[in-house]
């Protein structure tokens, strides 16, 4: 399995790391931990490349080799017991470029789960050109995005399972809420929200939300289901079955105590482009760590 | 259900290259051409103005901006190839491929640390002498070799000098500033001094020579720009400090550190030296020997010595241009020439006049203002040489005397202060992440000014005096 983690700078993605690094190991994954940078005009790419090529000379690098450099430093404090990131050393120099992206080959780490990448562009150009070079299960992103069309896209575009880590404080206690209906990807959600209940010991709610006061055969099945599969691995769960506007009694359940888990939404993209969906106005609404699995 | 969220994707993406086609798919089969403009006029403006749109917002990568010019120009702008191409290889895309090649051959020779070397014992340890020290010698150098070279060879300079500072980045945010600016600046404003210092200028020559406007020798030029170069070297070194003042006034522990780092390199080189007397031999027949054989044969004539003597090969000059600005650059001088070709210049030109004659009765100073104001705003945008490529032909079809406009034009065409995109010396401070966006529009608005103050006083009091 394969983790694709977006950081900006050592300033914001602190946390977005270290949960990056926690869900990675929970799932024992490989970590890919990218920097996408802005990308400039192409008239002067030229004159760019010339400055850059120099300035290596003078071992001054990209500014994203500095973040994915302070990234590298935190995963080895973070993931003590990784003896081949351990003993791996940063070098800029073994920075190559390769599929239209640079990346940093780690020599001495063989079998290491991190690789650390440098793109230069748009951010969902990127994570997508990204996640399309290899099969990723999950991409996790700072909180910053907050913004309708991004959380649009994040969820619209990038082909994979997305973990939006905004307001994350990792010192705090959080439950799992696993907003659970009768879709196809609550059953992915239930299983990714198990697993990293079991590793983290956090305890778990599910929520399911019907706009009229009857809960059809489809909901409460779907809820049951959900109980029987985390119970089976030994995960206490606590159910709550509420009536209202879904995406409202998403956020206010959630408080700021709760990391929501939710299945993505198969709605037709057109009509998710112009009327948003339920992840989509949840993303955009609520103020906790967000998972959706697709 | 993946299939159509790609196709949305898609067109999100490319929703600028679609609104351009779009627009100009528009124009051309609805909106009939406005009287007094040639159908064919009509058509290179359409291309112009979906040019313009993508070169902005960038859509398709630049080599493919370059090519839709090209086959437009053939579809609908009634050009035969064989015109095109004509246009499209001349003495300013030489010399521009000349200057981009010759950039690459001096910045690999590590000529930098004798450059950081010579500059600390000339200024000393005092940082406004070094701010001051960076403005002139980036001013001075980029006026003959061009601002990209000269900025990508000080900027290690500067960014070792405040690695060196002993204070956090952030507390020395002021100095950082100060130096970066001293030299993006500096290369700026000495870009105008000669032909030779950036590629608009010799846009603007073979606009001149295409266009039977007159001509301009190396060393004209530089007695009609130069003063102004030498007026603003202290006024933008004034400027930077006051906008950015550094926290530090003296920069000895820096400067000492940094007099280390480069006395490393040891004495200097026969490669080094070779390298030096090669230049100046270009930068002399450049002065000497420009109006015969052209800036940009010349040019390649010292790449071709470079080559020749393995100061540079080929494989590091492969990866050191960016094939895609020579080939656009082909393309927009090659409509431009069909702009004026097609009397779609001289309707612009028209246009803006008479638009504008209202407001400012005096047809010379409204000339001038114009082709100022034009290029100006325009080189903000895109950049300064596309500019002066795409505003050339219509400035000298204002009437008046296209020299001056010409000059004023390309002078004005490096007033791109405040972006990070105007000018390729800002681009590369700007990706060194220490200085930010709202810092070119701090500092710039008052460049802005004191560069038409300038400009202003050598047309109206320098100019007259020599002619």
């Amino acid at each position: 399995m394969k983790f694709l983690l977006a950081i900006s700078s050592s300033k914001y993605s602190g946390p977005t790391l270290r949960a990056g690094a926690m869900i990675a190991q929970a799932f024992d994954a490989e970590l890919n931990v990218v920097y996408v940078g802005a990308k400039l005009k192409g008239l002067q790419e030229g004159p760019l490349d010339l400055s850059r090529e120099n300035l290596a000379k003078w071992n001054i690098y990209h500014p994203g080799i500095e973040v994915l450099k302070w990234a590298f430093q935190e995963l080895k404090e973070i993931c003590p017991a990784n003896d081949e990131l351990k003993s791996a050393e940063f070098n800029p120099e073994h920075i190559k470029e390769d599929q239209n992206r640079y990346k940093l080959i780690l020599p001495t780490t063989k079998g290491c789960k991190v690789q650390l990448t440098l793109r230069e562009g748009e951010l969902i150009q990127e994570l997508r050109d990204e996640l399309q070079l290899d099969d990723y299960a999950l991409t996790i992103i700072g909180g910053s995005q907050g913004k309708r069309h991004m959380a649009h896209d994040l969820i619209q575009y990038l082909p994979s399972s997305i973990f939006v880590a905004r307001g994350l404080d990792l010192k705090k206690k959080y439950k799992l809420l696993l907003l659970v209906d009768d879709s196809e990807a609550t059953k992915r959600s239930v299983t990714f929200g198990a697993e990293i209940a079991k590793t983290e010991h956090w305890e778990v709610r599910t929520l399911t939300v019907s706009k009229t006061k009857r809960f059809g055969r489809g909901y409460s099945g779907a809820a049951k289901k959900a109980k029987a599969a985390l119970e089976k691995r030994d995960i206490p769960v606590e159910q709550f079955f509420l009536t209202g506007d879904p995406v409202t009694t998403f956020v206010d359940f959630s408080g700021d105590d709760h990391i929501i888990i939710m299945g993505a939404s198969t709605a037709n993209p057109l009509k998710k482009l112009f009327f948003g969906s339920k992840p989509i106005k949840t993303l955009e609404r609520s103020t906790v760590p967000i998972l959706i699995v697709k | 259900m993946r299939i159509s969220a790609d196709m949305i994707f898609w067109i999100q993406q490319k929703r600028w290259l679609l609104i351009a086609f779009g627009l100009g798919g528009l124009l051309y089969h609805f909106i009939p051409g406005p009287s007094g403009l040639s159908p064919e006029g009509y058509h290179i403006l359409i291309i112009i103005f979906m040019t313009l749109i993508l070169i902005l917002k960038e859509p398709v990568p630049l080599p493919a901006i370059a090519l839709q010019i090209i086959f437009w120009q053939v579809i609908i702008g009634g050009s035969t190839p064989n015109e095109v191409g004509s246009y499209f290889m001349n003495d300013a895309v030489f010399f521009i491929m000349g200057s981009l090649m010759l950039a690459v051959a001096i910045v690999s020779q590590g000529l930098d640390k004798r450059m950081a070397l010579g500059i600390i014992r000339i200024t000393g340890n005092k940082t406004w002498r070094i701010v001051a020290g960076f403005t002139a010698i980036s001013a001075i150098l980029s006026s003959f070799v061009g601002p990209h070279m000269i900025t990508a060879m000080l900027l290690p300079v500067a960014l070792t000098l405040i690695r060196f500072t002993p204070k956090s980045s952030k507390s020395t945010s002021g100095l950082t500033a100060a130096l970066l600016f001293s030299i993006a600046y500096g290369a700026t404003i000495g870009s105008i001094g000669t032909p030779s210092g950036g590629g608009r200028n010799v846009i603007m020559m073979n606009y001149w020579a295409e266009f039977g406007s007159g001509s301009l020798s190396y060393l004209q030029w530089m007695k009609m720009v130069y003063p102004m170069v030498l007026i603003e070297i202290p006024i933008t070194a004034f400027i930077i400090l006051k906008t950015f003042p550094p926290e530090m006034q003296i920069l000895d522990t820096a400067v000492r550190r940094l007099s280390v780092e480069v006395a490393h390199a040891g004495k200097i080189s026969a490669r080094e030296i070779l390298t030096v007397v090669l230049f100046a031999l270009i930068l002399l027949s450049w002065m000497t020997l420009s109006e015969d054989y052209g800036l940009g044969s010349i040019a390649l004539i010292g790449i071709f010595l470079y080559m020749a003597l393995g100061l540079v090969s080929w494989k590091e000059l492969n990866r050191g241009v960016n094939w895609g600005v020579i080939l656009l650059f082909g393309a927009t001088i090659s409509i431009g020439v069909q702009m004026k070709n097609t009397g779609g210049a001289a309707w612009l030109a028209d246009l803006s006049v008479g638009f504008l004659q209202s407001v400012i009765p005096d047809i010379d100073t409204l000339r001038a203002i114009v082709s100022v104001a034009l290029s100006g705003v325009m080189s903000n945008l895109l950049s300064s040489s596309a500019t002066v490529a795409v505003v050339g032909p219509v400035v000298l079809n204002l009437g008046g005397d296209p020299i001056l406009l010409g000059l004023a034009s390309v002078i004005a065409s490096a007033f791109g202060y405040f972006t990070a995109v105007a000018a390729p010396a800002c681009t590369i401070i700007y990706s060194s992440g220490l200085v930010k966006a709202p810092d070119f529009l701090r500092a710039g608005w008052k460049m802005a000014v004191m560069s038409v103050l300038s400009l202003m006083l050598v047309a109206l009091v320098w100019w007259p005096i020599l002619n």
